[in-house]
C-alpha cells in the first residue's frame, strides 16, 4: 500500500469516526430537547406540546438505528483497536442510553397528557426540582462525552443520589396523599410514574457518564456505585 | 568580539604584505648576489687576461706578490702539466698538482675557465678564474686568480639584514595600516550585522549610524529606510487589527465563525457570554459538539442546502434565552470562501414583551369577558320573564349594575395603565403636603373598613416634608395600596399607615395589613397587569387586578419606588418611597 493510499484511507476514517460523535450529539441534543418539553408539558400544561414529543421520538429511533449501523460498519470493516475500540463501544452503549431516555420522555409526555385531563393535586414543587437535576445530569454527561472530561462524569454520577432521595420523597408524600384522600389515587399514581421515569432517566445518564470514564481512561467503572474515581 | 570577517581581511592583507616583502627579497637578494658575483667574476678574469698577456713567464713569478696585491686576489702560475710554478699565497713546492682542477682544465679546453669551490685551505667559497698563457698556439701555462667570496657573503649577509629591517619597518607598519583599515571596513558591516540581530529579535534596533560615502554608507541609508517603511506597515497593520478587534469586542450581537469544515475558527465576546454555560474551548469544534442546539444545527442544515443566508429563532435550553440566529456565507479573500458567519442577536426581552402583551390581551378580553356574560344572562333572565317577579328583578338590576360598574373601573384603569406607559398621562405637578392626601383616601376607605370592624392605626407626624406631585394621582396610589390591605385582610384585622422623613432625602409611607399575606415567590410579579395571587378570591372582592400596575408606574412618574414585604398569614407592608421637594430639580 502506497502512502497516499494510506492517508486517503486515514482521512476517511476520522471522517467515519466524527460522522457518529456528530450523530450521537445530534441525539443528544433531540433527547434533551425531549425531556425539556415533556416536563415542560406537565407544569404548564400544555398537552400540544406533550403530543409534539411523542410524535418527534421517531426521529430519535431512527438515530438509533443508523447510529447502530454506522458503529457496526465500522467494526467490521476497520477492526479498530485500543482508542478508537474503546469509542466505538462507548458509542455503541451511549447510543442504546440515548434511545431508552429519549422512550421515558415520551411516557412522561403521555402522563402529563392524562394529568392535564384532571385538576392538579398540589402544586408541584419537587417534580420539577427533579426534572432541573435529571436534565443537568443528561446535559452535563454528554458534554463530558464531547469533552472526554471524567471530572465532569463525575459529578453526574454523584447527583444520581439525589435524584433517587428526591423519588423517594415523592412517593412517600403522594403515599399519604393516597390515604387521606382515595380520590386522588389516580392522579398520584401517575405522578409516581413521572417521578420514576425521571429516576431511570437519570440513572441512564450516570450510565452514560461512567461510559464517558472507560472510553477515556480504558478502566471500567461500571459496578463501582459511585465511589470510584477518576483520575486523569 | 572581533568578527570573522576582519580576520578574513586583516590575515589576508597580512599575508599578502609578507608574501610581498618576502617574494622582493629574495628576489632582490639574488639579482644583488648575482650582479656582484658577475662584477667579481669580470674582474678578476679582467685581471687574469691582463696577466696572462705577460710574455714572461718568470716575470710573473718574480711579480707575482704585487700582482696579488694589484688585482687583490691570490695569484697561482700553473705550469702547462700542473705542477704549481708560483704561487702569492704560498710556498709552490708545497702544493699538489693542479691540473685536474675544473678551472685549469676548462681553459686547456675552452680558453678560459672559471670554478666556484669550497676552498679548504681558505674555509670559504672561492671563485677561480683561470686562463692559459700561449705562446702561439701552444700552451706554456695557465695563470689563474683566485678570490674568495667573503666579500660577497658580508655583501648579503648585511643586504640580508637590510632587508630584514626593512621587512620589520614595514611589517609593523603594514599591520597597523592593516589594522584601522580593516577595522574601518568591517566595523560597519559588523553594526549592520547587530542591528538586523535585533531586529530579528523584536527589540527597536534604532538606526544605523553609518556615514561613509561608499556602497556600506548607502546600504546603511536603505537599510534604514526599509525598517522605517517596514515598522510603519506593521504599525498600520495592527491599529487596523485592533480596530476590528475592539468592534468585534465591543458589539452585542454575538459572531461566530465556521471554517470550510464547519468548524468553529473564532468567536467573539459577545458570543462566549452568551454560551457561557458551555465550555471555554469552544474554537476548533463543531457546532453540535460545542452547542447541541437542535434550532441551531437546523439553521446550519438549511444553509448549507440552499446556500442562502438563513435566519431562525432558537432557544437556549438551559437559561431560556431567545436568540434570533443569522447563519451566511463569508465573501472576500479567497482563503475565506467556503466559510460560514453566524451571527446571533438575543431578542429574549423582545420575546417576553410579545408573551407579556399576549398574555395582557387574553387577560383584558377574559376580564371584559366574564362580567359582560353576566350582565347577558341576566338581562336574557329578565327578558324571559323573571322581570315580573318584583323582588327577583331587583336583585337581577343590582346585580348587573355591579358588574356594569366593574367594567367602567376597569375601562378607567386600562386607560390609566395604557396612558402611563405611554407617557401620555398628563401631571400637573404642584408642591404637595402629604398629610392632606393621607387624611383624604383614609375617609375614601374608612367606610369599607368599619364594614369589616377593622382597626384603622394613622402615624403621621404634622411636620412631613413635602413632595413634588399630582395630588390627584397621589390620591390614587393612596387609594389603591389602602384598598389592597384592607380588603385581603379578614375581618377585625388591622390597617396601619406610618408617615416619616427617612432623613436620607425620602418620605417613606407604609401600610401595614394583618392580612392574608403574599408567597415570597409572587412579589416580584406583582406589578404585573392583570396579576393576581389568588384570581378567585381577588374577582370576588371586585379587584380588576390593574391596581399595583398602576401604583408601579404612578410612582415612578413621581420619581419614587414602591417595597413590598410580606408574610403569607400574617400581612403584608406596602413601603411608599417618595423623593423630597428639593429647588434644583424641578425639572
Amino acid at each position: 500500500m502506497n502512502m497516499t493510499e494510506k492517508s486517503h484511507t486515514s482521512i476517511q476514517y476520522e471522517k467515519e469516526l466524527q460522522d457518529i460523535k456528530e450523530n450521537l450529539l445530534y441525539e443528544g441534543a433531540l433527547v434533551e430537547q425531549a425531556i425539556e418539553y415533556a416536563i415542560q408539558s406537565l407544569l404548564e400544561r400544555d398537552s400540544d406540546l406533550a403530543q409534539s414529543v411523542i410524535d418527534h421520538d421517531e426521529h430519535i429511533d431512527e438515530l438509533d438505528e443508523k447510529i447502530e449501523e454506522q458503529c457496526i460498519r465500522i467494526l467490521a470493516l476497520r477492526q479498530p483497536a485500543a482508542k478508537d475500540l474503546r469509542f466505538i463501544a462507548t458509542a455503541i452503549k451511549v447510543n442504546g442510553h440515548l434511545e431508552r431516555i429519549g422512550d421515558l420522555a415520551v411516557n412522561i409526555a403521555r402522563r402529563a397528557l392524562d394529568l392535564n385531563e384532571v385538576p392538579p393535586v398540589k402544586p408541584y414543587i419537587d417534580l420539577p426540582r427533579m426534572a432541573d437535576i435529571t436534565r443537568e445530569m443528561v446535559k452535563e454527561s454528554l458534554d463530558a462525552l464531547v469533552r472526554e472530561d471524567c471530572g465532569l462524569a463525575d459529578v453526574v454520577r454523584k447527583k444520581d443520589e439525589q435524584v433517587d432521595n428526591i423519588n423517594e420523597q415523592i412517593f412517600r408524600e403522594l403515599l399519604t396523599f393516597m390515604m387521606e384522600d382515595p380520590k386522588t389515587i389516580h392522579r398520584a399514581l401517575l405522578i409516581t410514574q413521572i417521578s420514576k421515569s425521571l429516576e431511570r432517566i437519570s440513572d441512564h445518564a450516570e450510565s452514560v457518564a461512567k461510559m464517558v470514564i472507560y472510553m477515556v481512561t480504558g478502566e471500567s467503572v461500571k459496578h463501582q456505585g459511585s465511589s470510584g474515581d477518576c483520575e486523569k | 568580539m572581533r568578527n570573522s570577517l576582519f580576520y578574513k581581511v586583516f590575515g589576508t592583507y597580512l599575508v599578502i604584505t609578507l608574501i610581498a616583502m618576502l617574494v622582493v627579497g629574495l628576489y632582490a637578494t639574488r639579482q644583488i648576489k648575482s650582479k656582484l658575483m658577475e662584477r667579481i667574476d669580470t674582474e678578476l678574469t679582467s685581471y687574469t687576461q691582463i696577466i696572462s698577456t705577460t710574455p714572461s713567464l718568470s716575470k710573473i713569478i718574480s711579480e707575482i706578490a704585487s700582482l696579488s696585491k694589484t688585482s687583490d686576489a691570490r695569484v697561482t702560475l700553473i705550469g702547462s702539466d700542473g705542477v704549481i710554478l708560483a704561487d702569492s699565497d704560498g710556498k709552490a713546492s708545497e702544493m699538489d698538482n693542479h691540473l685536474n682542477r675544473p678551472e685549469v682544465q676548462e681553459a686547456r679546453v675552452k680558453g678560459t675557465g672559471r670554478s666556484i669551490r669550497f676552498s679548504t685551505t681558505l674555509g670559504i667559497n672561492t671563485l677561480y678564474v683561470a686562463l692559459p698563457i700561449k705562446e702561439g698556439p701552444a700552451i706554456k701555462g695557465y695563470i689563474r686568480l683566485a678570490r674568495p667570496l667573503t666579500e660577497v657573503k658580508h655583501y648579503i649577509q648585511e643586504i640580508n639584514l637590510l632587508i630584514l629591517q626593512s621587512f620589520l619597518i614595514v611589517g609593523i607598519l603594514s599591520f597597523l595600516i592593516a589594522f584601522v583599515f580593516t577595522s574601518r571596513l568591517t566595523s560597519p558591516i559588523h553594526e549592520m550585522e547587530q542591528f538586523t540581530e535585533r531586529l530579528l529579535d523584536g527589540e527597536d534596533p534604532g538606526s544605523l549610524m553609518i556615514h561613509s560615502s561608499d556602497e556600506t554608507g548607502r546600504l546603511a541609508r536603505n537599510i534604514n529606510s526599509m525598517v522605517m517603511r517596514l515598522t510603519e506597515k506593521i504599525q498600520f497593520a495592527d491599529e487596523e487589527k485592533g480596530k476590528l478587534e475592539s468592534l468585534l469586542a465591543s458589539m452585542e450581537d454575538g459572531i461566530l465563525l465556521l471554517d470550510a469544515n464547519d468548524r468553529i475558527e473564532a468567536i467573539n465576546d459577545a458570543s462566549k457570554k452568551m454560551f457561557s454555560t458551555r465550555f471555554r474551548d469552544i474554537v476548533g469544534r463543531t457546532t453540535l459538539e460545542a452547542f447541541r442546539n437542535i434550532d441551531m444545527q437546523e439553521a446550519l442544515d438549511r444553509f448549507k442546502e440552499t446556500g442562502e443566508p438563513v435566519s431562525q429563532e432558537i432557544i437556549l435550553e438551559e437559561d431560556q434565552r431567545a436568540l434570533d440566529v443569522t447563519v451566511s456565507p463569508v465573501h472576500g479573500l479567497p482563503e475565506n470562501e467556503g466559510k460560514t458567519i453566524i451571527v446571533l442577536h438575543e431578542v429574549t426581552r423582545l420575546k417576553k414583551l410579545e408573551k407579556v402583551r399576549a398574555d395582557f390581551v387574553a387577560n383584558v378580553t377574559h376580564e371584559i369577558k366574564t362580567p359582560l356574560t353576566a350582565i347577558l344572562g341576566f338581562i336574557e333572565t329578565l327578558e324571559g320573564g323573571a322581570i315580573e317577579e318584583s323582588e327577583t328583578a331587583k336583585n337581577f338590576l343590582r346585580t348587573i349594575h355591579e358588574h356594569a360598574e366593574r367594567l367602567d373601573r376597569l375601562v378607567d384603569d386600562l386607560l390609566v395603565i395604557s396612558n402611563a406607559e405611554l407617557g401620555e398621562i398628563h401631571f400637573s405637578f404642584e408642591t404637595v403636603s402629604l398629610n392632606g392626601v393621607i387624611e383624604n383616601a383614609l375617609i375614601v376607605i374608612e367606610r369599607k373598613a368599619s364594614e369589616k370592624k377593622l382597626i384603622v392605626k394613622k402615624e403621621i407626624p404634622d411636620d412631613l416634608p413635602s413632595i413634588w406631585g399630582d395630588r390627584d394621582r397621589l390620591h390614587q396610589i393612596l387609594l389603591n395600596v389602602l384598598d389592597n390591605a384592607v380588603k385581603f385582610t379578614p375581618d377585625s384585622g388591622t390597617v396601619s399607615i406610618k408617615a416619616f422623613d427617612g432623613r436620607d432625602g425620602n418620605v417613606y409611607i407604609e401600610i401595614s395589613d394583618t392580612g392574608i399575606g403574599i408567597p415570597n415567590g409572587e412579589i416580584p410579579r406583582l406589578g404585573e397587569r392583570f396579576y393576581r395571587v389568588d384570581k378567585a378570591r381577588s374577582r370576588e372582592l371586585g379587584g380588576t387586578g390593574l391596581g399595583l400596575s398602576i401604583v408601579k408606574h404612578l410612582m415612578t412618574a413621581h420619581k419614587g419606588r414602591v417595597e413590598i414585604k410580606s408574610h403569607v398569614g400574617t400581612g403584608t407592608t406596602v413601603l411608599l418611597i417618595f423623593p423630597v421637594f428639593q429647588e434644583e430639580l424641578t425639572a
